[in-house]
């Protein structure tokens, strides 16, 4: 049987809890506008970066096979090597927000496995590279700290490396996986083939079929291996914007959970503080009775 | 005269969309000057400055690092890594020409790109 003394310390050290994961919550939704606001100035140039890239793809697809011995472009049906990149958060706290990027991540390990393909790993994100750590599976490249305040010059160094290796030939491919936002109350994971670029995969868009194209730089190709490596390096930065919006809208909602169920946890307590006190109080005046009636 | 569309983005916002009577392009094969419906172009851009002849025939400068252009008939799109606008009625232009100055000193550039840029600013700085 807990003691009063016991309850009441056990009520205030819930209601501390409830304190904490209230101040989280509001923290987690003052950074979640913050990173929205970072996510929607950076989708105009994501979309004309895209619709430019598309366009030069698109041209490329046209003149058909020829075209397709671009490195960057060239599908590869066989994989050998594949390179898998993921982006969890640094902090936990936030449900099954790192949880779930990571068992996309093993999922595709153990499928590649099965088929015979190599493949590496390279992380973004504290939670992600502790737990592969753990199992000891072993990462080529690592960063943590990037996740939580996303810049774009580190988010570019990071994938170029990823990507030099790639065109030297020693990888076949590079996937993305991340923890994409939705809305304010659902996260999707995505998974995007950074490498070869997925022509099929760009937006259609109509109306670029008019005009002729002519690429004023000496080396067509330089031009178009730069803008691809342009193309990747946002993609990456794009992936930690969405993936900071979704970890912050995972553990609003997460904070705002334990929040209520903190709440519930008071009242049931109190409920029971209040059945001991009652107990020991009509154990008491039963002991003060008894007595009085023994001196008669 | 006939206008263009205009539009210079970089990864932190826009830096202009609008209207514009002719726009000069640091190419990566040499600066060019792009009036309205120039032919379809794709070019890489190098370190230096976009001087701007907007609609009402003023002239606005913008110190870029590096990016790329697509042109078509009636819409320039400037893609670029870094950018920072000259306009001249901005009251602390001094403020603005040295933060270009120190955008292209960082660019990842020969350094006579990056002199002869950086003395265009300063060029600007000094008329205004």
């Amino acid at each position: 049987m807990a003691s009063l003394k016991d309850i009441q310390r056990k009520i205030k050290s819930v209601k501390n809890t409830q304190k904490t994961t209230r101040a989280m919550k509001l923290v987690s939704s003052a950074k979640l506008k913050r990173t929205e606001e970072l996510a929607k100035r950076s989708r105009v140039y994501s979309a004309k970066l895209t619709e430019m890239m598309d366009e030069i793809a698109q041209k490329i697809n046209d003149v058909g096979a020829d075209a397709s011995d671009n490195l960057f472009f060239r599908q590869n049906p066989n994989p050998k090597k594949v390179d898998i990149v993921f982006v969890t958060a640094d902090k936990g706290l936030c449900g099954g927000f790192n949880s779930q990027t990571i068992k996309r991540v093993n999922r595709l390990l153990k499928e590649f496995k099965e088929n015979g393909v190599a493949v590496r790993l390279s992380g973004v994100g504290r939670k992600g590279i502790d737990y592969f750590k753990f199992n000891q599976i072993s990462m080529i490249n690592e960063i943590v700290g990037l996740s939580s305040s996303p810049n774009f010059e580190d988010a570019a160094s990071f994938i170029t490396e990823i990507v030099n290796s790639y065109v030297s030939g020693e990888t076949d491919k590079i996937v993305l996986v991340h923890n994409g936002y939705v809305n304010m109350i659902s996260q999707e994971i995505r998974e995007d083939q950074l490498l070869p670029v997925d022509v099929s995969r760009l937006p259609k868009n109509a109306t670029h079929a008019k005009s002729e194209l002519d690429i004023e730089a000496e080396d067509e190709n330089a031009l178009l291996a730069a803008l691809t490596r342009k193309y990747i390096e946002f993609s990456m930065y794009y992936a930690l914007i969405d993936s900071l919006a979704a970890e912050h809208a995972a553990r609003m909602q997460a904070m705002d959970a334990a929040t209520t169920n903190a709440k519930e946890m008071v009242k049931t307590l109190s409920i029971k503080y209040n059945k001991v006190r009652q107990e020991a109080i009509t154990t008491e005046l039963i002991e003060i009775i008894s007595g009085v009636e023994s001196m008669k | 005269m006939k206008l263009m569309k205009l539009e210079i983005i970089t990864p932190k916002g826009v830096i202009y969309d609008g209207e514009a009577k002719q726009v000069t392009l640091p190419g990566s094969e040499g600066e060019f000057g792009v009036l309205p419906e120039h032919a379809t172009l794709v070019s890489l851009l190098k370190t230096g400055i976009i001087t701007i002849e907007m609609a009402d025939s003023k002239k606005t400068d913008i110190a870029i690092n590096t990016g790329y252009v697509k042109v078509d008939e009636s819409k320039v799109t400037c893609i670029i890594d870094g950018a920072v606008a000259l306009h001249a009625d901005d009251s602390d232009i001094a403020a603005k020409i040295k933060e270009a100055t120190e955008l292209l000193k960082s660019a990842e550039t020969s350094n006579a790109a990056i002199a002869s840029a950086v003395s265009r600013v300063e060029h600007i700085g000094k008329i205004r």
